[in-house]
C-alpha cells in the first residue's frame, strides 16, 4: 500500500529541523542523500536515510508513495543541483507538493519557474525577523507564539458551511469579536485569493459557502466559533 | 621626611583625592582637550570668533582710527581671555600633585627616603615640556599684543591665526598629512637652500659690479634667487651680465624640479592619508549619532535586515574587519568602518557610547565563534545594550546566551518551523506572513500609550477604534508584561503600555494622530 510521506531531499541541519517538524503529520519521513554511504553511516537521528541521484527516474516514489497526499522538500546546499532536483519532481510529479529552499531572490525565482509550490527564501526570511525584533518586537512575539509555539492563543483556518446563517450577510455588519471572542483577520475566497477584513474592497463583501476565515482566537473560543460557523481545516 | 615635605604630599594627596577640584579639573579639560565633549565645539566656536575678530580689527586700524572701545576690546580683553587660556592649559598639562605621590609611593615602595626637591624637579620638566610646546609657543605669542604699544607686537595678532589649528579638527588633519612628509620636505629644503645659496652668491658677483644691473646688494641677489626659483619671476630685478642670465637658466631648471618635486609630495601625502582622512571624518559622523543599529559583520542576511531597516528612523553602522565587507556596505549607502567588532580596542577608538548611542547590536557574521566573540566582547563593555545574534549550529546556542546574547536567531530552526506551518495552516500563515509584511495595504502596529494618551484615554472603550476601521488585536502591558489578547472595553491603559491594532496603512496614521491629539473633556 501506498505511503503518504514527507520526501526531504538533502542530509543536513535543515533537513533534520524539516523532518523534527514535520513528523507527526505524515506516516513516514524519508531524508534523500547524494551521498548516501557516508550519511547512512554518520546518521543520528530517527531517520531513514535514502540514497538518490539527480539523474533518477523516481520508480521508487511512484511505486511506494501516495504522491497526491505527500510532500517533498528540496533542501540541497547547492542551488544549481536544488532547482535542478525541483524541475526533475516537478516533471515526473505533476501533483506533488514541492516545498524548496533558497539562499537569494535570483534562486528564489528559478526555484519557483521551476515548479516549486512554495520557496522559503532562507536569508530574506531570517532578516525579516531580525528587523521586526527590532521595529516591532510585540509583533514579532505575539506572532510568534500564535504560528510556532503552543500557547493558548491560536490561529485556525475556518471553512464555512453550507447552512451557516451567516452566508449572504455583508461582513462589516458582524463583531465578531464581541460575539464570539475570536478576531477574524482575513477572507480567502474559492480561488485561494485572500482579502484582509480591514481593507477598504471588503467592507461590502458578502459572506459566501465556499469563503475561509483566518481566524486568530482562544483554543475554546475558537471551537465555540467553528461549532457555529463551519469546520476547522487543519 | 621633614615636616614640610609631609605637609606637602598631604596637600597633593587632598588635591588629588578632593571631588570638586578634580571635577574642576576634569571640566576645564574637557572643554579645552577633549574632542568627544559635546560642549567643547562651542568653547571652539567662541575662540575663533575672537581670532578672527582681532584680525579684522588689526586690518581696519591699518588706514582708519579705531574706536577706543574697539581698540580696548582687541587689546585687552581678547589678550585677556587668551592669557586665561593659556593659564588653563597649563594648569591642565600635567599635575604636579600626581607627580608628588607618584614619587613618594614609588621611594615607600622600594624603601627609599623621598626627596621632594627631585619630585618637583620632575614636575618642572613637564610644565616645561608644555611651555615650550610649539602650541603654547603659539598661544603665548598670540597674547602678546597685549603689549600694544609696541608697534612691532601687534603684528603678533597674526599668531592668533596659528591658534586656529587649536580649535578646527580639518587643520590638524592638514598639519598631520604634512608631518608624514617631513623627510621628504627636509630634503626639498635643503637643495632649494642650496640652490638659493650658490645661485645668489654668483650673480651676486656676477652682477654688482655691473652699474646697468638692478642687483646691487646680496639681500638683491637672495631676493632674485628666491623669487625665482619659486617659479614667480616679478620681472623687477633681472640679470643684465651675460654670466648672470646663465646662472638664471640654471636656477630657472632647478625651481621647476623643486616645483615638480613639491607638488609631488603634497598629492602623496594626501593619497596616502586620504583613506585615514575619511575614516576619521566618518567615525566623528558616528560619534554625532543620538541613536543607531550597529551591525558586526556584512554578510547575507546583514545586507538584508539593512534592506528592512533603510526605511527606519534610525541610522545603521556597520562594523567589519573584512575590508572588502565594508567596501560593500559603503556601496550600499551605509556608514561603515573598518575594524575587528571583536575587538574592544574598536569601541575605543571609535569613540561610541554602547549605553546611550546604540539601540541594538545585530551579531550576523556567518559564523558561530565570530558572533560569540563580539558577544562578549560588547557585553564586557556594556551590561544592557540589547544584542540580537545569527546562529549558525544549535549546538552552540547555549555558548551564545552564555555570552550574553538577548535574542538568538536560528535560521534551520526557523525553516523547520515554517515547514511545519506551510503543512498545517498553509493559508493562514501566508495571511500572517502578508500582514507582517505590510503586503495589500494592511498593516500591524505597535502604538506605545504614552503619559499624555493615557491622561486623555482612560479604558479601551475610549479608544473609538472601530471609527478608523482599525482592530484592537490586543494590549501589551507594560506592568505585567503580558499581552492580553481582545481586551474587554473596560481594560484600563496605562502608560508604557502597547496597543497591537491591525488595519488599513492609512487609516492607521489617522488613527494615531486621533490618539495622540485626543483631549479629555
Amino acid at each position: 500500500m501506498k505511503n503518504r510521506a514527507a520526501l526531504i531531499f538533502g542530509y543536513n541541519d535543515y533537513a533534520l529541523e524539516i523532518a523534527k517538524n514535520v513528523t507527526d503529520e505524515y506516516d513516514n519521513v524519508y531524508l534523500y542523500s547524494l551521498n548516501s554511504e557516508q550519511d547512512i553511516l554518520k546518521n543520528r537521528s530517527c531517520f531513514e536515510v535514502k540514497s538518490f541521484d539527480l539523474s533518477d527516474r523516481w520508480d521508487d516514489l511512484n511505486e511506494n508513495i501516495d504522491i497526491q497526499n505527500s510532500i517533498a522538500f528540496c533542501v540541497l546546499e547547492d542551488s544549481a543541483e536544488n532547482i535542478f532536483l525541483t524541475i526533475s519532481l516537478r516533471s515526473s510529479f505533476a501533483n506533488l507538493n514541492i516545498i524548496a529552499l533558497s539562499n537569494n531572490k535570483q534562486t528564489a525565482n528559478k526555484l519557483q519557474m521551476a515548479g516549486a509550490n512554495k520557496v522559503i527564501p532562507l536569508v530574506q526570511t531570517t532578516a525579516e525577523m531580525i528587523s521586526e525584533m527590532l521595529q516591532k518586537p510585540i509583533v514579532k512575539d505575539v506572532f510568534h507564539k500564535i504560528l510556532f509555539e503552543s500557547g493558548a492563543l491560536k490561529i485556525a483556518q475556518v471553512k464555512i458551511n453550507d447552512s451557516n446563517d451567516y452566508i449572504g450577510k455583508t461582513i462589516s455588519d458582524i463583531d465578531w469579536s464581541k460575539r464570539y471572542g475570536v478576531m477574524v483577520l482575513a477572507i480567502v475566497n474559492e480561488d485561494m485569493s485572500s482579502e484582509f477584513i480591514y481593507s477598504s474592497k471588503i467592507k461590502h463583501h458578502i459572506i459566501d459557502k465556499d469563503n475561509m476565515f483566518i481566524v486568530v482566537g482562544y483554543e475554546q473560543d475558537i471551537k465555540e466559533f467553528e461549532k457555529i460557523t463551519g469546520s476547522i481545516c487543519d | 621626611m621633614n615636616f614640610f615635605t609631609r605637609w606637602v604630599v598631604n596637600f597633593a594627596y587632598f588635591l588629588n583625592t578632593s571631588e570638586a577640584y578634580q571635577h574642576k579639573k576634569r571640566f576645564v579639560y574637557d572643554i579645552l582637550e577633549n574632542d568627544k565633549y559635546q560642549y567643547k565645539k562651542y568653547f571652539d566656536i567662541f575662540m575663533m570668533i575672537l581670532i578672527f575678530l582681532s584680525i579684522a580689527i588689526l586690518i581696519a586700524e591699518v588706514k582708519s582710527e579705531m574706536n577706543i572701545y574697539l581698540r580696548f576690546f582687541n587689546v585687552y580683553v581678547i589678550s585677556f581671555i587668551f592669557f586665561i587660556e593659556y593659564l588653563l592649559r597649563f594648569w591642565i598639562s600635567s599635575s604636579i600633585s600626581e607627580i608628588i605621590i607618584y614619587k613618594s609611593e614609588h621611594a615607600t615602595a622600594l624603601g627609599r627616603e623621598f626627596y621632594l626637591h627631585r619630585a618637583l624637579i620632575n614636575a618642572l620638566k613637564a610644565k616645561l615640556s608644555f611651555i615650550f610646546s610649539f602650541k603654547a609657543i603659539i598661544d603665548l605669542l598670540a597674547i602678546l599684543p597685549f603689549f600694544h604699544e609696541l608697534r612691532l607686537l601687534r603684528l603678533f595678532v597674526l599668531f592668533r591665526v596659528f591658534k586656529l589649528f587649536r580649535y578646527t579638527k580639518n587643520f590638524q588633519t592638514f598639519t598631520s598629512v604634512f608631518s608624514t612628509k617631513k623627510f621628504e620636505f627636509f630634503i626639498l629644503l635643503m637643495f632649494s637652500s642650496i640652490v638659493i645659496f650658490v645661485s645668489s652668491v654668483l650673480v651676486y658677483v656676477m652682477e654688482a659690479e655691473n652699474p646697468k644691473s638692478p642687483i646691487n646688494t646680496l639681500f638683491d641677489a637672495v631676493y632674485w634667487s628666491i623669487v625665482t626659483i619659486a617659479t614667480v619671476g616679478y620681472g623687477d630685478i633681472v640679470p643684465v651680465t651675460t654670466e648672470g642670465r646663465t646662472v638664471a637658466i640654471f636656477v630657472i631648471i632647478a625651481g621647476v624640479s623643486v616645483l615638480a618635486f613639491t607638488t609631488s609630495i603634497v598629492v602623496s601625502a594626501f593619497t596616502e592619508k586620504l583613506d585615514e582622512i575619511k575614516e576619521i571624518k566618518t567615525i566623528d559622523n558616528i560619534r554625532k549619532l543620538k541613536h543607531f543599529y550597529l551591525i558586526c559583520g556584512y554578510e547575507s542576511v546583514a545586507q538584508e535586515v539593512v534592506k528592512k531597516l533603510k526605511d527606519s528612523n534610525t541610522s545603521i553602522i556597520v562594523l567589519d574587519e573584512d575590508i572588502q565587507r565594508v567596501e560593500s556596505a559603503k556601496k550600499d549607502g551605509l556608514i561603515a568602518v573598518n575594524y575587528d567588532p571583536g575587538d574592544i580596542e574598536s569601541y575605543k577608538k571609535i569613540g561610541i557610547d554602547i549605553d546611550v548611542q546604540v539601540k541594538s547590536i545585530l551579531c550576523l557574521r556567518e559564523s558561530d565563534i565570530e558572533n560569540v566573540y563580539t558577544t562578549l566582547t560588547v557585553r564586557a563593555i556594556s551590561k544592557n545594550v540589547n544584542i540580537i545574534s545569527l546562529l549558525m549550529d544549535d549546538a552552540n546556542r547555549n555558548k551564545l546566551k552564555f555570552a550574553g546574547a538577548n535574542e538568538i536567531l536560528y535560521p534551520k530552526g526557523i525553516v523547520g518551523m515554517i515547514s511545519k506551518e506551510l503543512i498545517g495552516r498553509p493559508v493562514a500563515f501566508e495571511v500572517i506572513h502578508a500582514l507582517r509584511n505590510d503586503y495589500y495595504g494592511v498593516d500591524v502596529e505597535e502604538i506605545l500609550v504614552d503619559d499624555r494618551m493615557s491622561q486623555n484615554i482612560l479604558y479601551v472603550s475610549e479608544l473609538n477604534n472601530s471609527k478608523f476601521r482599525v482592530i484592537l488585536l490586543g494590549i501589551y502591558k507594560k506592568e505585567t508584561k503580558r499581552f492580553f489578547f481582545n481586551p474587554l472595553d473596560s481594560t484600563l491603559l496605562e502608560s508604557g503600555d502597547y496597543l497591537l491594532a491591525i488595519g488599513n496603512s492609512a487609516f492607521m496614521r489617522e488613527f494615531e494622530k486621533y490618539l495622540h491629539k485626543k483631549i479629555r473633556k
